[in-house]
């Protein structure tokens, strides 16, 4: 089944580096330099509140987000309010921490999995919250650090866990696409020059 | 309006449980366990057009590997109904929401009360598999044309035996709600089916406490002085003006001019189609917004106005 609509105009987005938290950072110095992470998953979801679906490759556009994903259609729940959603990526080091119960703000420990979190693409070793107004490339593909994710209420109440507080600060980062291409789970991530 | 997850599920099995009605069993396809639920809960069904119907869940609770849902024909239906019938096969994908329970089986009665009407009985028969696994004394009164026409009449024998009741208009007695009697304590009767077996069943036991008497709404009440007029409406940001012609909704009009619009019941009820509004006379219609809302939230699912509204979108 088609969930999309085909004649549907593509959605407004805000240039990572016009936010206002990108256009403040990225005239500021500073920040993590000497990394080097990975990816690790790709997911995607067709539509508002759908499930995340895994990619063992996706394409990233320019300007819009990735082919398949509901930023991309323009059918996300925030879709109607035009801001950086055209790639979303989170730590696994983040939910390695809810999984430990680190710190301790809930009863036990949370499992939230790559498929449940809702952000596009699951890295490791690379410092999200240094990246806003940050040029960095995954694999081919450049990235421009808009603005931190926050955490929303809309995801507690899909997955019935109270995730909201334990991804307060390391909720990921919201990015802009500078130039489109290929990504796989594997690829290289690094930090540009600006 | 709580969100819930929409899974891509597979049709493993699928027969007709009487002529026009179909029983379907969904898996998902790459995880072992779906979401939990509780008897008496309705899952969405939703079409590639963005219409959304509500069906119950028939299947066991305790079993986590699927869930079964149970289809009627209504050819006079809103159309859901007949999309399922001509779409959905054995391996088909239907997308269908997690599921919600806004009619939760009690666990403190002692004795139980189920009274269902043709495919009303869905959401009954997993309150039977669930009562019979606590052990609980009840009765499922089944109300159908003749036996043939009695939906998942198989499941509710073998799970019922002598528990079941069942009234089939064509040939005998039909089922009389006044036989039920006066209150007694720690009692709960639970009624599915069509307004006027809802009807009969509450006059009948208007002296019974409220919090015993149990029932689900999944049709507008409606209300027989109400004429849909034709109206104008502005979107906000981009100033196009569309006519909603009396006998459709604003809903309707958006979605044939390309704005995808969220919506569930599409009766007023859920809440899902919420839209904000600017300025124009709005005829709410709905049973969701409390009134201090009104001012300036609308659903667009029933709501309507005098001559023109303008549109928060």
């Amino acid at each position: 089944m088609d969930v999309h609509s085909s004649h549907r105009p593509p959605p407004r987005m805000t240039e990572a580096f016009e936010h206002p938290a990108g256009s403040i950072a990225a005239r500021k110095a500073g920040g993590a330099t000497q990394w080097r992470g990975k990816l690790l998953h790709i997911h995607v979801a067709p539509s508002a509140s759908y499930e995340m679906e895994e990619r063992h490759e996706a394409e990233c556009v320019a300007g819009r987000g990735i082919v398949g994903d509901r930023y991309y259609e323009g059918t996300g729940t925030y879709s109607p309010k035009p801001d950086v959603r055209e790639v979303t990526l989170i730590e696994q080091e983040a939910l390695d921490a809810l999984s430990r119960n680190d710190p301790p703000l809930q009863a036990g420990a949370i499992a939230l999995e790559p498929r449940d979190h809702r952000r596009n693409l699951t890295v490791t070793g690379v410092p999200l919250n240094h990246l806003v107004g940050r040029r960095f490339r995954v694999g081919e593909v450049i990235l421009r650090g808009g603005r931190l994710n926050f955490p929303c209420k809309y995801l507690e109440e899909l997955l019935g866990l109270p995730v909201f507080l334990p991804l307060y600060n390391r909720s990921g980062l919201n990015c802009g696409i500078e130039r489109g291409g290929i990504i796989r789970p594997g690829d290289v991530i690094e930090l540009l020059d600006q | 309006m709580t969100a819930r997850l929409i899974m891509k599920l597979r049709v493993e099995k699928m027969r007709y449980t009487t002529p026009d009605v179909l029983h379907l069993q969904l898996v998902h396809p790459l995880r072992p366990t779906l979401p939990e639920w509780s008897a008496g809960a309705h899952v969405d069904l939703r079409m590639p057009d963005g219409r959304v119907r509500q069906y119950s869940l028939c299947g066991d609770p305790e079993d986590g590997s699927r869930y079964e849902i149970a289809i009627k024909r209504e050819a006079t239906g809103r159309g859901g109904s007949i999309w399922a019938h001509e779409n959905i096969r054995e391996g088909s994908e239907v997308h269908i929401s997690a599921p919600r329970n806004n009619l939760p089986l009690s666990v403190e009665g002692e004795r139980y009360i189920l009274i269902a009407g043709g495919i009303g009985i869905t959401p009954l028969l997993s309150m039977a598999r669930s009562l019979r696994r606590w052990g609980k004394d009840f009765t499922l009164h089944h109300c159908a044309r003749s036996a043939s026409e009695a939906p998942l009449l198989a499941e509710l024998e073998a799970i019922c035996g002598p528990s079941l009741q069942c009234w089939y208009s064509g040939t005998g007695p039909r089922f009389d709600p006044a036989a039920i009697g006066p209150y007694h304590e720690n009692t709960h009767v639970y009624i599915c089916g069509p307004q006027r077996l809802l009807d009969a069943v509450q006059s009948a036991l208007s002296a019974w406490p409220e919090d015993h008497v149990h029932s689900e709404v999944f049709q507008m009440t409606v209300d027989e002085n109400f004429k849909p007029e034709p109206f104008e409406a502005t979107v906000a940001s981009t100033g196009q003006r569309f006519l909603v012609p009396a006998d459709r909704s604003l809903l309707d009009v958006l979605r044939e001019n390309d704005y995808a619009m969220p919506s569930s019941c599409e009766m007023g009820l859920c809440g899902s189609c919420e839209c904000g509004y600017r300025d124009g006379v709005v005829l709410h219609r709905d049973k969701v917004l409390p009134t201090s809302r009104r001012q300036d939230r609308l659903m667009l699912c029933v709501s309507r106005a005098r001559v023109s509204v303008t549109l928060d979108l």
